[in-house]
């Protein structure tokens, strides 16, 4: 039984050194397909409407895409994961309101630009900001990764990075920070639903946005560019801009979410009640996103088990017969490096290293990444339940002449997981929530679900709210759970 | 040493660390004999009952069992400890499994019988020390005499060829030394082959067929108990005397 359990392990460690392997090689392009990242809470360059992408950047590619017959996908993500996306292979263009710099063109090829878009500051009505030189010594927000953010470090100061605009500009509506420097079009946008915010005349730089394009790739540079051409030729351009700006550049259709004062808290809870959750079926996506981290919550906590039960018996088994050396050492290094770093890096760094080049469901690419963090806590718990049984148990399974193995599956597992039950219900109840980052490789769980909701209704504390509601339900039942499976456990205790 | 031994150690030592614990000793048991190794605390009674069934490996010296060294690979020892029944002074009861499982688990796994011929003589086993209303009970839901009454019949499942018993009444309140001590008469009576490591000279002195004394890591006299009893061993008088 030791030799088939040493076989297995052995096994599951050659195929991830396979995967680091195979990592390092660059991917085929997809016959057929076109992956598009983007970072869609961006209007009107990119955002959601119901559970599509639109926007200038989607609908142009979509152009593109169907001039040169392929078909499209199109992924949202993370602003500051869209250019790693096309760097790595994950996607074939980034197109995300990239500003073109000097140093993104070290790092990727930008298609020729087709907007020249300014940095502008948006402040609140009646705050004493006359021009960019105010700034200085002002908390200023900005979305984390873009050109924004990199001029405002750059030539002012350090600025509040946050995860969207939206986000930056719901602080400064709350007066949390004193001004945002966002891209002109969604600041435009961001301005026509709040009241209380202008744009400052003055714009802080001027920019021309593009597409990134993987520098191994040339003849798909080669391919965007002639159609990009082509479009603007026909006139198909200024059909696409037409759909989401007027003629001064201001965007069209916005919703006005802006409560009226006279209605009164419950009437202004009830409009937003119906904008963030029942306009569009928005709901979907907490619903959506909700399964999705159930998913990777149930799936993750399985193969956190199974991995922890291994390692945790390999690791007493060395401590207490001194075999499987070479396999503690190898489960040390696993504890070591799992323990020692933030589960957000090792998300990201399964996602883009390990499987860089292979096209797998980003929701296996969590179930993985938390499956395998959470093995190396529960190691350590089951570990030290096997511990806290007493020797004597062991002692008394060998006297009778039982193996090692069955002494340890029929005595001492059982009561060494009965002992650690509350700690493992834990370390599950912070998986679930530690899920929640997963919306950093672009999946839509419950979080993100709540992301998408804030950035279409510019709305910050109904979508916020009922993320973490759904949440603690699900804590409270899965803690009612364990609770009832351990009284259960208990019958063999006075 | 003599040659109908079932069980016996030669020139035993065991080191922990730097400290030589036992030093030398050698002792058998005959088929039907019941041995007690007596001594002062710290002479190692306990351990040359363990290093018997290699729960503590010894550092030197030889184990034999029905004259042969015993064979100390794991599937050895397995088939080896199967023969040889150990009693511990904290009972060591499967704390998960209830009385039946408790006395069923080693046969079964040992391939010894099936599950139910097992069940039919834990149970008949049960009856025989008056428990066999406790069969689905938990451990902890016994008394410390019915706990050790417990783990003697599972030792005894296995059909063993001797029992070891490490000081089986030391954990026990007073009135519950009985039960047990009864239980080791009937076993003893039967012709059951028994090395009991005790602080209890009385009892040592009505059961024994032989009584060895240790001191200090060392034998210092191994002979039946009306010897013992009327020896001038100035160790030995002090150790009687006191109990």
């Amino acid at each position: 039984m030791p030799g088939i359990v040493y076989k297995k392990w052995l096994a599951v460690m050659l195929a991830f050194m396979a995967l680091f392997l195979t990592s390092c090689g660059e991917k085929e392009a997809e016959r057929g397909k076109l992956i598009m990242v983007t970072n869609a809470t961006f209007p009107p360059y990119e955002f959601y409407q119901g559970s599509r992408i639109v926007g200038i950047d989607a609908d142009m590619v979509r152009e593109i895409a169907k001039r040169n017959d392929l078909e499209l996908v199109i992924e949202d993500m993370a602003f500051d994961s869209v250019i790693a996306a096309v760097q790595t292979g994950k996607a074939d263009v980034a197109a995300s309101g990239i500003t073109v710099t000097e140093d993104r063109k070290k790092q990727i090829d930008f298609t020729t630009s087709y907007v020249k878009a300014d940095q502008v500051i948006i402040m609140r009505k009646g705050d004493a900001i006359a021009g960019p030189e105010d700034l200085k010594g002002k908390r200023i927000g900005v979305q984390h990764g873009t050109t924004g953010d990199l001029y405002v470090t750059e030539n002012l100061q350090e600025p509040e990075r946050f995860q969207d605009g939206a986000l930056a500009v719901a602080s400064l509506v709350t007066g949390k920070i004193h001004a945002v420097v966002l891209d002109s079009a969604p600041a435009e946008e961001h301005v026509a639903r709040n009241k209380g915010i202008c744009i400052l005349p003055t714009a802080l730089v001027s920019e021309e946005y593009a597409m990134a394009i993987s520098k191994s790739r040339p003849e798909l540079l080669a391919m965007f560019n002639r159609t990009m051409a082509e479009m603007k030729a026909d006139g198909t351009m200024d059909t696409i801009w037409a759909r989401y700006l007027d003629k001064d550049g201001k965007p069209l259709a916005v919703p006005a979410v802006v409560a009226e004062e006279e209605k009164g808290m419950w009437g202004r809870l009830a409009d937003s009640f119906e904008v963030n959750f029942v306009k569009d079926d928005r709901w979907h996506y907490l619903v959506d996103g909700f399964l999705v981290t159930i998913e990777i919550s149930a799936c993750a906590v399985l193969m956190g088990l199974c991995i922890g039960f291994l390692v945790a018996v390999i690791r007493s088994a060395h401590d207490q017969t001194g075999r499987y050396k070479v396999l503690n050492f190898l489960c040390h290094i696993y504890l070591t490096v799992v323990r020692g770093t933030p589960v957000v890096v090792q998300l990201l760094i399964i996602y883009f290293v390990i499987f860089g080049s292979v096209d797998v469901s980003k929701v296996l690419v969590a179930i993985v990444a938390f499956g395998v963090n959470s093995g190396a806590y529960v190691a350590e718990i089951i570990r030290s339940g096997i511990m806290a049984v007493d020797s004597g148990q062991m002692e008394a399974g060998r006297s009778l002449g039982l193996s090692y193995g069955t002494t340890m599956r029929s005595v001492i597992l059982p009561q060494a997981f009965k002992n650690v039950l509350p700690a493992l219900g834990n370390e599950f109840i912070v998986l679930l929530k530690e899920t929640s980052v997963c919306g950093y490789i672009a999946l839509q769980d419950l979080t993100k679900g709540g992301d998408i909701i804030r950035s279409q209704t510019y709305d910050a504390f109904l979508p916020l709210i009922a993320v973490a509601l759904t949440y603690l339900v699900v804590v409270v039942c899965l803690s009612q759970l364990l609770k009832k499976l351990e009284n259960s456990l208990k019958k063999n205790e006075r | 040493m003599n040659a109908d031994n079932i069980l016996e150690v030669r020139d035993l030592v065991k080191e922990f660390g730097d400290h030589r614990v036992i030093d030398g000793v050698s002792v058998g048991v005959k088929k039907g004999e019941v041995v007690f190794l007596l001594g002062p605390s710290g002479a190692g009674k306990s351990t040359v009952m363990r290093c018997m069934n290699f729960l503590e490996t010894p550092t030197g010296g030889e184990v034999l069992f029905h004259g042969q060294p015993v064979d100390r690979s794991e599937n050895g020892l397995n088939h080896y400890r199967a023969k040889v029944g150990m009693v511990f002074q904290h009972f060591n009861l499967f704390a998960n499994l209830t009385i039946l499982d408790n006395i069923t688990l080693a046969p079964v796994k040992c391939g010894l019988m099936s599950r139910t011929e097992a069940e039919t003589q834990a149970l008949h086993l049960l009856h025989r020390i008056g428990l066999r209303d406790k069969a689905k009970a938990y451990p902890s839901q016994l008394s410390g005499g019915q706990k050790q009454r417990v783990a003697i019949v599972r030792a005894l499942a296995m059909n063993p060829e001797v029992l070891l018993f490490d000081e089986p009444t030391s954990a026990l309140d007073p009135e519950m030394v009985g039960e047990v001590e009864n239980l080791m008469r009937e076993l003893a009576k039967d012709g059951m082959t028994m090395l009991v490591v005790s602080h209890d000279t009385d009892f040592a002195m009505e059961l024994a067929d032989r009584i060895v004394f240790l001191a200090d890591g060392k034998l210092v006299v191994d002979a039946p108990p009306a010897v013992i009893a009327a020896s001038d061993n100035p160790r030995i008088r002090d150790f009687f005397s006191i109990r």
